[in-house]
């Protein structure tokens, strides 16, 4: 007969014996030796680690430790050869050839051929739509010619293929084992192996909370220095883990009493407090900042006729949307009248008269009189989950009632705005007028990476606006022999992409980063770089 | 006339006793009544000032709560902005103002609809066996996944509106209601006054109306301000998490959901809703304390 | 004793069942579209329908029901949509974090709430009764979560006595886990504790105002210590009543409190998963929640027969 004691006594030593088991199946964290062992705070969540599945940033940022590439651009953009030797483009740019380092090796030990280059091109060339794409419409062959030279023959000319190669927007062309990287692109890769600095600890993984990589030590680095994707990526740490505290007051608190030291997107606000701390430096993260986005749906009324898409420009307040997005800083944020991003060489505001001055409120409303706008609901989808989005959108609906439209806010999240826009069916049936987004300024600075300028009607990205005239200019900026050439391309592109509204663009801004003094090395660039960086 | 006097026709006064008690002391009814239940004076008055600030809620001073100027965002508290602004401009005092419309609505609704449904549930559970078997399985089922956790995952499956959360926070709570009436009913169900009327033939609504149902109601008034508490908190959770109540229309949860980012340096986003809904629930608590005092103080054990 | 005890084991089966079929049902009907999350911001429309393909999401109902309910009874809980790993696999990484802010919350708030009530009940009347009641009833006003900011502050931030955030296994030692976890413990408990104590103190008085407590009392003090004894063994069934209902109070207090002190617990995950519609980890989660709480209730019903043996259904 089970008496009380027993049963309490045997409850006890149960509880107890979980405990213990529990703690011997869960994966221990070494604990490194503490200046080697860097702990950063991502922007989001890691859910995944295949940077060609799936696009967010942060799942690029972490496969820029883990993954090497062929070519990688430098602080100005400009590609770098990071795993070729060297290469050789025949003078019509048809012909690519392309010849490894040698001694590249994988993180588990095996060499690094042409093969494993040409598998993991194939992958990235079928989920790129920006650039990889457009290579694999021209693409004749891609074919390997020996351990480490591998080809493309092109049936039209291709001028940007060390960009693309090695540019920095989502997807980036990372080499994986051929193994690995004939996984169908739309299926998640389930190894990961990788080619770059840091090895991935997939066995301590916590998906939502925790993420380790460690320093491999059969990598060489080239011997320039490093210059964001280009040069030697050196590891002066042997270990990175990050951290993911979703909660900004968390990560405030837990940067400020040393517990990590490195937050990536600290919320503006608290950039004050967090100056304030002698033991904390602050800066602004990327250069290149980011162009905040509000996105037209081209298919349905009202935003189908281009006068309401131009009242839209006239009642629309930049100033509004940067303040409510980065906060009180002015060094924070800029108008930006065009599709561009400032401080870049082709920077233009060639007909964004629309969105420079005043507000005109009386325009707006005549325009959406002679649009034939008669009170319709405009579905606004506003992902409430991020912060810079559901700033926005909150701003959006501000100005459109103050031109009389009559707003349907809805409140969601960003994965189901995700889905939602991806529909044309009417807004009324599950559809939209408007949604957020934001671009970084490194994907804006021309319109090789620009996948939201293009205006190709139903192949275009979501709103899908349709114009002859600027996927003509497009076209002419690709044609430009030189500087001055793209200048004024760029500028009659602008022009054209104002007129018709493409997207209205809601301001340039930057966002600052907050390290510890302990750590030294620590750059500006659009995303975070980690070699180069030390712990004292 | 003598007090000693006995002829017929006279009266004898009482002799006055010397006084040993001391004089009780005379309370007139509405001091009496605060005296003896102070928890439902404090909790009631604490209510009625909340629903009286959210009815007259556009004349107190209060400003449109959703006009944004994100120009003027984050000042501190003062002349202009009582209750400073938030991060996009917004007067924080107009919206937690017009924010307790939405929380005390989610809270009455929430204890309205799951006493109802609960109870509804419950007679037809305590009455007909076969149903009973079937309904209480399924109430089983649903108490098994925590509250939160089920309104969360309703939430998500819709768009986000006061409505919904209305709904989701119901559907958590009624499972509760249904149990305890359905447990009054069982129990009576026996008594003899009931199996009478049965016997003498009396229509089932009306030996439900007469005979059951005046009696949970004590412990479903409690238990229905018990609810209200909980439903209020619990849209303040959901708010937190993301899931609440859409934030073009103020709440406490969604003003504390937003300005929680920044409640190192301005304290006062997440400050002042959290005392007006701490205070609330309270008083609603209290309220229900002392309802419970009051009416049975046996249902102090049960509850 | 047996015989209850497998009758109501068995009892359990078809609730499980149901809150399986109302968990899978529930998100069958979301409109939430995990695959165009997945395809990415840059991705065409016709990437989002290939991957939703892909992950058989436009498979009828019963199949899916089935195919689930199946993989399920043989340990697999299937693969998260977003991180590709199994479902099993990322619960057990986060059981622990819970389980210990679980069991330290109740043993904190037991041990405070207990003795709160029986001196509340002891003192019954007085303002020291008022007092325990007030601070109980502020308990469960105030949203745990500013309880939580405000502990952090105080604590972590301004007297830098604990740290601000985190999880620290009992396997690294005892007193660097305490540090992590007492103060959420303390912000989740304060409810816990509040429910406790009132009910105690409610019990205690019933049982004392009982005739042969009378007695005793009347009879003289030195009675008076083995009566409460007694009278807290008749308090034990409610109470026991009230762990078990409010552990699913703790639940949902827990997923604020991982948030805040960013705990790596399975509250948070649940919250995640359902706010990305990550239907293989959500279904796993609430099933996982949803039998927990079966058992801890036929822990509890188990648990009156012991403290109670006129209760027998």
């Amino acid at each position: 007969m089970i008496d009380r004691r027993g049963l309490l006594k045997g409850t006890g030593a149960l509880a107890g014996a979980i405990a213990g088991s529990v703690g011997l199946t869960r994966p221990s964290l070494a604990q490194g030796v503490d200046n080697k062992v860097l702990r950063f705070v991502p922007q989001a969540n890691l859910a995944n680690l295949d940077p060609i599945w799936g696009t967010q940033y942060v799942v690029r940022n972490g496969s820029l430790m883990i993954w090497d590439m062929l070519y990688g651009v430098n602080e100005r953009l400009e590609p770098q050869p990071q795993m070729v030797e060297s290469h050789e483009a025949s003078p019509d740019f048809k012909t690519w050839t392309f010849r490894l380092r040698p001694g590249l090796k994988f993180h588990d030990n095996e060499p690094v051929l042409a093969k494993d280059a040409v598998a993991s091109i194939n992958r990235w060339m079928a989920r790129d739509a920006t650039m990889g794409v457009p290579i694999k419409r021209r693409l004749d062959a891609l074919e390997v010619v020996d351990d480490r030279t591998f080809r493309f023959r092109l049936n039209q000319p291709y001028p940007k293929m060390l960009f693309a190669l090695g540019k920095s927007s989502t997807p980036c062309l990372f080499i994986m084992p051929e193994r690995i990287a004939t996984t169908d692109p739309f299926k998640q890769i389930t190894e990961i192996v990788g080619s770059g600095p840091m090895r991935f600890r997939k066995d301590e993984w916590v998906p939502g909370s925790r993420a380790a990589f460690e320093r491999f030590a059969g990598y060489v680095p080239r011997a320039e220095k490093a210059s964001w994707l280009a040069g030697g990526k050196r590891m002066m740490l042997e270990r990175v883990e990050w951290h993911i505290l979703p909660d900004a007051a968390t990560a405030s608190a837990a940067l400020q009493s040393g517990e990590v030291d490195w937050w990536e997107t600290p919320v503006s606000d608290l950039v004050p407090l967090l100056r304030k701390s002698p033991n904390i430096a602050v800066d602004i993260a990327d250069p290149l900042g980011n162009i905040g986005a509000l996105r037209l749906n081209h298919l349905h009324p009202p935003f189908n006729d281009v006068r309401a898409r131009r009242a839209v420009q006239w009642a629309v307040s930049q100033s509004d949307y940067m303040q409510a997005v980065v906060g009180d800083d002015p060094s924070l944020w800029k108008e930006v009248p065009g599709y561009f991003t400032p401080e870049t060489p082709l920077y233009t505001e060639a007909g964004g008269e629309p969105l420079k001055g005043p507000r005109n409120y009386e325009l707006a409303k005549k325009l959406l009189a002679e649009a034939g706008y008669k009170g319709e609901p405009i579905v606004l989808l506003v992902a409430t989950d991020l912060a810079i989005l559901k700033a926005q959108g909150d701003v959006t609906a501000d100005a459109l009632k103050r031109i009389g439209m009559n707003v349907e806010y809805a409140a969601l999240d960003w994965g189901t705005v995700g889905q939602r826009r991806a529909k044309k069916d009417p807004p009324a049936q599950g559809g939209w007028n408007i949604f957020h987004t934001w671009h970084a300024g490194a994907d804006c600075v021309n319109p090789a990476p620009y996948i939201a300028l293009d205006s190709s009607g139903d192949t275009a990205w979501f709103g899908w606006p349709k114009s002859d005239l600027v996927q003509e200019r497009i076209q002419a900026w690709y044609a430009a022999p030189d500087l001055v050439a793209e200048k004024q391309a760029i500028a009659a592109l602008n022009q054209a992409a104002m007129d018709h509204v493409v997207y209205v663009p809601t301001g340039f801004f930057k966002g600052y980063q907050a390290w510890r003094k302990t750590l030294t090395g620590v750059v500006k660039a659009p995303f975070p770089i980690f070699w180069d960086v030390s712990k004292s | 006339m003598s007090a000693t006097s006995l002829e017929p026709g006279s009266f004898t006064e009482a002799p006055r006793l010397p006084d040993v008690l001391p004089p009780a002391k005379e309370r007139g009814k509405v001091m009496g009544f605060i005296y003896r239940h102070p928890t439902i004076v404090i909790g009631g008055t604490l209510v009625g000032i909340m629903v009286l600030i959210a009815i007259f809620a556009p004349f107190l001073g209060t400003k449109d709560p959703t006009a944004l100027a994100p120009a003027r965002r984050t000042r501190e508290p003062s002349a202009t902005y009582w209750f400073g602004t938030d991060m996009l401009g917004r007067d924080v005092y107009s919206r937690v103002l017009y924010g307790s419309q939405v929380s005390l609505l989610v809270g009455f609704s929430v204890a309205a609809i799951a006493a109802i449904v609960g109870t509804t549930l419950g007679l037809v559970a305590g009455f007909m066996r076969g149903v009973d078997a079937v309904v209480m399985r399924f109430m089983d089922g649903l108490m098994s996944i925590p509250p939160i956790l089920l309104a969360i995952a309703l939430m998500a499956l819709t768009r986000a509106s006061v409505k919904n959360v209305i709904i989701a926070i119901s559907i958590a709570e009624f499972p509760r209601v249904c149990r305890l009436v359905r447990g009054v009913v069982l129990s009576l169900r026996e008594q003899p006054y009931v199996e009478a009327a049965i016997a003498s033939g009396t229509r089932t609504h009306v030996i439900i109306w007469k005979h059951i149902l005046p009696n949970p109601l004590a412990p479903l008034m409690v238990q229905a301000t018990f609810i209200c508490a909980s439903a209020m908190i619990a849209e303040a959770t959901l708010s937190f998490i993301g899931a609440g109540t859409p934030p073009i229309i103020p709440s406490w949860g969604n003003i504390m959901a937003e300005g929680r980012a920044l409640w190192q340096v301005k304290p006062y986003i997440v400050f002042f809703p959290a005392i007006f809904l701490s205070i609330t629930v309270l008083a609603v608590n209290l309220l229900g304390d002392g309802l419970r005092d009051a009416l049975d103080p046996r249902l102090a054990k049960r509850l | 004793m047996l015989a209850y005890a497998t009758r109501r084991v068995l009892a359990t089966i078809p609730v499980i069942l149901i809150v399986a079929l109302f968990v899978f049902s529930l998100l069958y009907i979301a409109p939430g579209d995990p695959a165009a999350i997945i395809a990415g911001d840059q991705a065409t429309p016709d990437d989002v329908e290939r991957i939703r393909a892909s992950l058989g999401l436009d498979r009828p109902f019963v199949i899916r029901f089935v195919d689930w309910l199946w993989s399920v009874l043989q340990g697999d809980l299937g693969n998260s949509i977003f991180t590709n790993l199994p479902v099993s696999h990322m619960i057990s990484q986060r059981i622990e974090p819970t389980l210990s802010l679980m069991v330290l919350t109740l043993t904190l708030s037991l041990s405070f709430a207990i003795p709160m009530g029986v001196i509340a009940a002891w003192k019954h009347g007085t303002l020291i009764d008022r007092f325990v009641m007030l601070t109980a009833v502020f308990g469960f006003s105030t949203p745990v979560f500013v309880i939580g900011y405000l502990l952090a502050f105080v604590f972590a931030l301004k007297l830098d006595w604990l740290p601000v955030q985190g999880f620290t296994s009992i396997s690294h030692g005892l007193l660097p886990f305490l540090r992590n976890l007492i103060l959420p413990a303390v912000a989740l408990g304060l409810v816990y504790m509040a429910l406790i104590a009132r009910i105690t103190r409610a019990t205690m008085l019933d049982v004392l105002s009982q005739d042969y407590v009378r007695t005793a009392k009347a009879k003289g003090v030195g009675q008076r210590g083995i009566l409460f004894l007694h009278a807290l063994k008749n308090a034990a069934v409610p109470i026991v009543t009230i762990v078990g209902i409010g552990f699913a109070a703790l639940i949902g207090g827990a997923v604020v409190t991982e948030s805040v002190f960013a705990i790596p617990g399975l509250g948070r995950l649940t919250v995640d998963a359902i706010l990305r519609r990550d239907y293989p980890v959500i279904q796993g989660v609430v099933l996982l929640f949803s039998c927990v709480y079966v058992v801890v209730n036929l822990i509890v019903d188990l648990l009156y027969t012991l403290f109670d043996p006129r209760i027998r259904y």
